[in-house]
């Protein structure tokens, strides 16, 4: 009864690594990633790319997860905040108490990491601009910003 | 004897130096979440449970004629239906009021009440099912207005209950008197309107079996006590076979001490009850902010008579309170606003009627602030709009006027400690207000003017009228010597756990970082009260401090036999117990506690501390609700472009009276986060509802600050002005901050252009439609 779905095999390189997934077409890359691939770090805040948690890279560009099918990622390169373990940016995030209830934060360090990757040397308003589509209700943002700062300035 | 030594360790602790409070540590688990590593509740599902899905009315206000589940159960994957015949024990899943069933019975009362729950193998199969459970509604007339609902003739929103659930009252002193000596009577009304809490992890609950015949629900909540006596009651069990435990929870600010944390696991552990299979239960974002408690809509109505030369002399309020179809906590939220309806202000004569009233609206309940932000912005406007009637400045007729040691409140309490004043005072100079304030009036002409605001606070502490005020802390020391402290309070992203780590670290004098929390499981520690009210580092710190306390005397003990010295005498830090009187006779912790194993001598204990009860009198709303007040001022500098009616916030300098800070990087971050989420009820954000219907339950249309919207600055200054009940002299904090930011912003406005604006929040289009009176 529970039926035979149609399943696709999608190949790519998740955090520098070559993997293929079966997942049926419709699934967005978070569900694939959440899902079937049991990596959780990229979060679910609202399904619809308003909010930012799921952000992660793809082909070095920050997107929203929720946002992206998993079809659309085959053959490009997708990296998660698990993939970014060890980065001056996760480190910075960590010691500049830019974490309170921590859910968005990967979701932030992520879009950093783009934003740095692109402009290693961004003005704080580019900062502002490019965090505007990541939403933290805890913190303020100003401890998020001491931490772009203290990446930046690493 | 050893009730003798208790006693003199606790003297001791609250006389010395402080070795690690108010110094800074960071949080512990920092880099997990950073990472995302697995802590919170969706990461933690394993194997394929069933999806849980509410049916919800799409009416705010109707009759359930008849359901049909046939064509649902159809839905293949689908393994059941439930509706309100399916539920074990007590359909109710009201918080503190059973006024709320968990599935509608023969009517809804609010758009998105739930009406039945789907449970599926597929997820979306299991959504598309819950769209062809057909309910027959006939829509009834909806009463979306509390004003309508007050109306004797008003249809009543619940049948066995009048619109009016409470009716608060303050009467102090002879109103009609002191209108009758003032020189300037003002009277003005102002509006607040509804905002979502918007923790940005939505509802979830994840339950299954465990091996030993318990039905564990793994959840992201306050209140871990609250859902497991709700749940109890809505399975029918024995309250020995349910498990209930916090997982990181990915914020709260209210909604999640309140109702839907409730529903979600309910969903979910009902599914496994019925089923026997592991069920998910999680929010979409729309639904969460449907059925999420919001903070509550207020109309306020001030008369307010002042002498020439700008003391108060008598205050009229008339505060209303839109709670929704179901109470929740608005009896406790309307208490706590007529309270504080008159602004940290002595008033020698006070007349405040406070109503809660039922509207076929969406719930409203405990959002951060719990009354404070509506009564604080009504007040503080008053003060502004009276001080320009006079030609006074907004300081000039604060400092005539503020709660100062001495002074009555509303209720008639004297106040104790100083704290306002401190904090007025490290505002005005950080700020450079009065200058700037009378600099900025001065300038008019320009398409974008500046304006400064100056806002006070005062916020009594905790529960007070509103509950047993207690915590428990259970603390046990392992035999390698680190410690393990656990309690059902949670954290939720406040960083108000940490306090506590600290304040047991202080008393035990080990470093907080071989401190370990365990996280609250309502199988393994008693009942810890609710995390709500800015509790856990004033109460929770008091138990954890209890808790500390009993382990130091059951060590000291065995450390003044080792020693040779008295217990007395001992003291704990840096990992050694020394002998006071002879710094070079000490004990190594660990030493210590290897020798209380092997010698029999338990290191485990529960602390406990409930606060003094507070008195009232319920017809004259006269005495003391609350045992301590934390205080504060707020100064906000904006930006207002008077061609398209934007309103920036450049600065916020905010000065409070922490009590004592135990957790000082926390208490900035408390700071910045109430600023922010305070500047967005001040100036975006609104949850609305047009004749009971919602218009916005979404991140598109309903929109909170991002870093585009953040100040430049915001400077955070504590003030220490100890009180009596909080541990350490501590006050609370975790609320505070969100309370002022409307108030200033919008006296900050009306610096800038010369207009009132008395609702929130202060939009483009109302900003525009201002400036053409």
């Amino acid at each position: 009864m529970s039926g035979v779905r149609v399943v696709g095999r999608y190949s790519f390189i998740l955090n520098g690594r070559p993997t293929t997934v079966e997942a049926p077409p419709g699934y967005t890359l978070l569900e694939t990633l959440r899902q079937i691939l049991h990596l959780t770090g990229t979060k679910d805040g609202c399904s619809s790319g308003d909010c930012g948690a799921c952000t992660v890279l793809l082909d070095g560009k920050a997107v929203h997860s929720c946002l992206t099918l998993i079809s659309q990622v085959e053959g490009r390169e997708v990296t998660t905040v698990e993939g970014l373990a060890g980065s001056k940016v996760v480190k910075s995030f960590a010691e500049s108490g830019a974490v309170q209830c921590g859910y968005c934060t990967p979701g932030f360090v992520v879009a950093v990491e783009a934003l740095l990757r692109a402009n290693p040397n961004p003005s704080i308003e580019e900062v502002k601009e490019a965090l505007r589509g990541n939403l933290c209700r805890c913190t303020g943002y100003v401890k998020i910003l001491d931490a772009v700062k203290m990446a930046i300035s690493d | 004897m050893s009730e003798e030594i208790l006693r003199r360790f606790r003297e001791i602790e609250e006389t010395r130096d402080f070795f690690i409070v108010g110094r800074k540590v960071a949080r512990v688990d920092a880099l997990d979440a950073v990472l995302g590593r697995p802590i919170y509740t969706a990461d933690l599902v394993t194997g394929r449970p069933l999806y849980v899905v509410a049916v919800r009315s799409r009416y705010p206000h109707a009759r359930i004629k008849s359901l049909d589940v046939s064509e649902a159960l159809q839905v293949s994957s689908v393994r059941a239906v439930f509706t309100h015949r399916d539920i074990p024990g007590v359909n109710d899943a009201g918080s503190l009021i059973p006024d709320r069933p968990l599935l509608a019975i023969n009517k809804v009362r609010h758009i998105g009440e739930a009406v039945a729950l789907v449970a599926g193998e597929d997820y979306e199969k299991t959504v598309d099912a819950a769209d062809r459970v057909l309910v027959d509604y006939e829509p009834l007339p909806a009463v979306t207005s509390p004003f309508e609902a007050m109306n004797p003739d008003s249809p009543r929103v619940q049948e066995d209950r009048d619109n009016v659930v409470t009716h608060f009252k303050i009467r102090k002193g002879d109103v009609a008197d002191g209108f009758r000596h003032s020189h300037v009577v003002l009277e003005r009304t102002y509006k607040t309107q509804a905002i979502d809490g918007l923790p940005l992890e939505v509802e979830v609950a994840y339950s299954f079996w465990g091996e030993d015949g318990v039905l564990n629900c793994i959840s992201t909540m306050q209140n871990p006590f609250d859902v497991y006596n709700k749940v109890v009651s809505i399975l029918g069990v024995e309250k020995s076979r349910l498990r209930i435990v916090q997982a990181a929870t990915g914020g709260g600010f209210g909604p999640k001490s309140d109702e839907t944390p409730i529903d979600v696991a309910a969903y979910a552990c009902l599914a496994t009850f019925k089923t026997g299979r592991p069920a998910l239960a999680a929010f979409t974002r729309s639904e969460a902010m449907t059925v999420q408690c919001k903070r509550h809509p207020f109309t306020i109505t001030h008369r307010v008579g002042v002498d020439k030369s700008g003391r108060l002399l008598a205050w009229k309020a008339l505060l209303v309170e839109d709670t929704g179809a179901y109470i929740s906590k608005g009896h406790l939220v309307i208490g706590r606003a007529t309270f504080h309806c008159t602004g940290p202000y002595e008033v020698p004569n006070v007349w405040a009627d406070g109503y809660c009233v039922l509207t076929n609206n969406t719930m409203a309940g405990s959002t951060r602030g719990f009354g404070a932000p509506q009564s604080h912005f009504a007040a503080e406007m008053m003060m502004n709009e009276l001080a320009e009637e006079l030609g006074l400045t907004p300081l000039e007729i604060r400092w005539r006027n503020m709660l100062r040691v001495g002074s009555l409140t509303a209720t008639g309490q004297k106040i104790e400690d100083p704290g306002l004043e401190l904090c007025l005072m490290r505002a005005l100079e950080a700020s450079d207000y009065e200058r700037k304030y009378l600099q900025y009036k001065k300038m008019g002409d320009g398409v974008v003017r500046r304006g400064i605001g100056l806002a006070l606070l005062y916020h009594g502490n905790t529960l007070g009228p509103e509950g047993d005020d207690f915590a428990t802390v259970l603390v046990r020391v392992e035999r390698d010597g680190s410690v393990v402290l656990q309690t059902g309070l949670t954290e939720f992203g406040t960083g108000a756990i940490t306090s506590l780590v600290i304040v047991a670290a202080e008393t035990l004098g080990v470093p907080p970082s071989s401190i370990r929390l365990e996280r609250p499981d309502t199988l393994a520690i008693p009942n810890s009260g609710p995390t709500v009210a800015s509790r856990t580092t004033p109460i929770g710190g008091r138990a954890a401090f209890d808790a500390a306390v009993k382990i130091r005397h059951a060590i000291a003990s065995v450390a003044s036999e080792m020693l040779g010295v008295p217990a007395s005498g001992l003291e704990f830090r840096e990992s050694r117990i020394y002998a006071r009187d002879n710094p070079g006779k000490y004990l190594g912790w660990k030493d210590a506690v290897a020798e209380c194993y092997k010698i029999g001598v338990e290191l485990k204990a529960v602390g406990y501390y409930i606060a003094p009860p507070t008195r009232w009198d319920p017809e004259t709303g006269q005495g003391s609700p609350y045992n301590q007040y934390t205080f504060g001022a707020l100064v906000a500098e904006v930006e207002v472009d008077t061609e398209t009616g934007v309103v920036r916030v450049d600065k916020m300098t905010a000065a409070y009276d922490v009590g004592r800070a135990i957790n000082p990087l926390g208490l900035l971050s408390t700071y910045e986060s109430g600023s922010i989420m305070g500047l967005g009820y001040a100036i975006m954000e609104e949850i609305i509802h047009r004749d009971g219907y919602l218009l916005n339950p979404n991140l598109q249309t309903y929109v909170i600050p991002t870093t585009a919207e953040a100040p430049r600055q915001i400077e955070s200054i504590i003030v220490e002005s100890p009180g009596p009940m909080g541990v350490f002299g501590a006050k609370a904090m975790g609320e505070i901050p969100v309370v002022l930011p409307a108030a200033s912003i919008a006296g900050a406005v009306a610096n800038a252009v010369g207009v009132f604006i008395r609702e929130l929040p202060l939009r483009p289009d109302r900003v525009l439609k201002a400036l053409e009176r």
